[in-house]
């Protein structure tokens, strides 16, 4: 039996620093892949790296255990990012078969998302697909499990609604200013202070199309430094808030006691910029932005309990359709470990069958030659030679399928038993086309 | 048969502007996505056969009266109703905002049911005044008045979600109205399509009346004025947008003011007033 192994980290285990050490560019996945297979002994692999995500799918000899197979992946990416196993067994998590398949169904289908129902998740898992594919990772089994992932990913999004929810802050954030404003294209969006969390949405801002990227700091090196993460223009701060003149959404989150941002020179801003909407996002705590600002015409406040409150009316929504999509992954993951091992338990019976057939056609050619049958007589002694290799294997076979059916964990036991005992000659089906 | 047909569109509207209304009570909440999916097309196949009906009037008064059906005041509000409509399917052609028609259709239906409630349809049109003039004159004034009806319904629409957004409600990402700025901006450019056929309107009728009828220019006629001062109001708003960037909720204001100025040209000079333009 192949083990299938996943080991990864994500946002949801892991900080940033520890992601991007052991995050794949582009241009080492293909050597990356290779380099597994070769120097690994790994029969396939499929190498996923975003930025919320750096996840190995890997799929190993038969004759490894669950163990070994980890051990592989573990050593493989210590050396590649030059990482301590202790960093790695605290900030990864690791899965095996039936998990490991459920694992990428949930991926897959943005279930394992920083914003459930996400939609650039699948893309993302179908260009490292794509890329590992083609750098001779995915083949017979990873084939199968990817192609089922995306159609798992797929039914998702259309037989449930997780897709349509707001389920994060940063999505509610996208969601209401999709509310106030036509597009985001065009737009600019601001941020003060520093933060992951006002990164995160600055960038889920960005994904959904707006294009211009203010960064204001009290400390200038911060802000050019943060620019520089998203192309953006860097700004001092100054407190007449010239450096909102341009800014259609501004984030703020600082470490500041008082309010930064005061209604008085807003309201003189906003007067500037021809009453254009702003939508200012407070996600500091203690607060940034003034709370009478949200009387100013055209400009709309909201700060981080806000935008939790309209997070948790969604969730509520939305949680019954999440549990709907967890039931979906578990089941099909299910029927798919089913599958697969019928699948890979084919060859065996395959090679098992031809053996005993190979046996009886050479003593009957030589039992042939010495005695002279009348053509009636070879075919009746021929007839009785099947017939008693298929009663021969009936019984184990049933058996054989019977424990893989009911996810005997045996099976796989009785499978390298056969291949041990008759010496078999196992090959791996090609997937059909 | 004609009035039978004219109360059965009658329904049609009332249908169309309640199911209509009870897609956007329903809003874009999943559990409900069916329902209002249905309903939404109930409304919309409504108003487009209830317009069909409508249509079909137009010519039938026409030949019934021989000439065409806008002398008498009851004949002007079916067609005015009619112009809504369109104007709001021509919307809903190129924008899919179907949530105008919860603001539009029961303007129309409400127009419809005055026209129906005092339906005569037979009044005879003097000679000097049967002519083409007049039917433009009047279409265009009419289609105007559609499309500052359809800027008054992005203006509630408008008012409805700044107020969602400023009180943080429960329902604003669950409710189908569309954000501020497209509210905004259609609106606006129905409040500019406004003006133009009204600016249109208003020189067909006065060279009309100056230059064929040879009928000296009357300001002091109270349509007149009332018709100048709601095109002022207009005016000042594009302008005051163009030049301030007055948008938003003040042009969503404005848009309600331009609404009940439409209502007193259109109705209360004719019942307060007296005027060369009054309907019989």
């Amino acid at each position: 039996m192949h083990p299938i192994v996943s080991i990864g980290t994500s946002h949801h285990v892991a900080p940033i620093e520890f992601r991007e050490k052991l995050a794949f560019s582009e241009a080492q996945l293909t050597e990356a892949v290779q380099h597994l297979r070769e120097a690994y002994q790994v029969q396939e692999a499929v190498i996923l790296s975003t930025c919320n995500r750096v996840e190995v799918y890997a799929v190993a000899n038969s004759m490894r255990t669950n163990d070994a197979a980890t051990k592989m992946l573990v050593d493989f990416l210590s050396h590649y990012h030059r990482i301590n196993f202790e960093s790695l067994k605290k900030w990864t998590y690791l899965h095996h078969n039936l998990e490991a398949i459920r694992h990428l169904f949930r991926v897959t289908a943005s279930l394992d998302s920083m914003v459930v129902g996400e939609s650039q998740v699948l893309g993302q898992v179908k260009e490292a697909y794509d890329a590992s594919r083609q750098a001779g990772g995915a083949r017979t089994i990873l084939n199968r499990l990817f192609t089922k992932a995306f159609s798992v990913g797929k039914r998702i999004r259309s037989e449930t609604t997780i897709a349509t929810g707001a389920v994060s802050i940063s999505y509610a954030a996208v969601e209401l200013a999709k509310k106030i404003f036509n597009t985001l294209e065009g737009k600019t969006v601001a941020i003060v202070g520093a933060g992951e969390m006002s990164e995160l949405t600055a960038k889920h801002l960005v994904s959904n199309g707006v294009s211009n990227v203010i960064v204001a700091n009290r400390t200038y090196e911060r802000a050019v430094k943060i620019a520089e993460k998203f192309n953006g223009t860097p700004l001092p701060y100054n407190s007449d808030l010239n450096f909102l003149i341009d800014a259609d959404i501004v984030i703020s989150s600082t470490n500041a006691p008082d309010y930064l941002i005061k209604r008085r020179p807003l309201a003189n801003i906003m007067r500037r910029r021809r009453h254009r909407y702003m939508f200012l996002i407070d996600i500091a705590v203690p607060r940034d932005i003034e709370p009478d600002i949200n009387k100013i015409d055209h400009a709309f406040l909201y700060n981080i309990d806000d935008l939790e409150a309209v997070v948790a009316s969604n969730l509520k929504d939305r949680q019954q359709e999440a549990t709907h999509a967890e039931q979906i992954v578990t089941q099909e993951a299910k029927r798919f470990y089913d599958q697969l091992q019928i699948f890979q338990v084919n060859p065996t019976i395959k090679a098992l069958h031809q053996q005993f057939r190979e046996i009886a056609d050479t003593q009957l050619q030589a039992c042939c030659n010495k005695a002279s049958f009348t053509d009636q007589q070879a075919a009746a002694v021929n007839a009785m030679t099947q017939a008693i290799i298929k009663k021969l294997l009936h019984d184990p076979m049933k058996n054989l399928r019977y424990a893989v059916n009911d996810g005997d964990a045996d099976h796989a036991q009785y499978l390298q038993a056969l291949q041990e005992l008759f010496a078999l000659d196992v090959k791996d089906e090609e997937p059909e086309a | 048969m004609i009035n039978f047909l004219f109360l059965l569109t009658l329904l049609i509207y009332l249908a169309a502007s309640i199911f209509q209304t009870l897609s956007l009570a329903l809003g874009n909440r999943s559990e409900a996505m069916a329902i209002r999916l249905t309903i939404e097309r109930i409304a919309l196949w409504g108003t487009a056969i209830g317009f069909a009906f409508l249509t079909l009037f137009i010519p039938l008064w026409w030949l019934q009266q021989g000439h065409f059906p806008m002398t008498h005041w009851t004949d002007s509000i079916a067609f005015f109703a009619w112009a809504v409509t369109l104007i709001y399917l021509i919307i809903v052609r190129l924008t899919h905002l179907r949530t105008l028609g919860s603001f539009v259709m029961p303007v129309a239906f409400i127009a419809i049911l005055i026209s129906y409630s005092f339906a005569t349809h037979t009044a005879a049109l003097p000679e000097p005044l049967r002519n083409y003039w007049l039917l433009a004159h009047t279409a265009l004034i009419f289609l105007a008045y559609a499309a500052f009806i359809a800027a008054f319904g992005f203006g509630l629409m408008y008012l409805m979600t700044e107020r969602k957004i400023r009180k943080k409600t429960d329902t604003l990402l669950d409710n189908l109205l569309p954000s501020l700025g497209i509210s905004d901006e259609l609106g606006y450019r129905c409040t500019i399509l406004g003006v133009i056929l009204l600016t249109m309107g208003v020189i067909v009728g006065s060279l009309w009346t100056q230059y064929i009828q040879d009928v000296p220019w009357r300001w002091l006629d109270a349509k007149v004025i009332a018709t100048l001062m709601t095109w002022f109001i207009y005016v000042v708003q594009i302008g005051f947008r163009q030049f301030w960037g007055w948008h938003g909720r003040r042009a969503a204001y404005t848009a309600i003011l331009g609404f009940v100025a439409v209502l007193c040209t259109y109705v209360g000079v004719d019942l307060f007033l007296d005027s060369m333009h009054t309907y019989r």
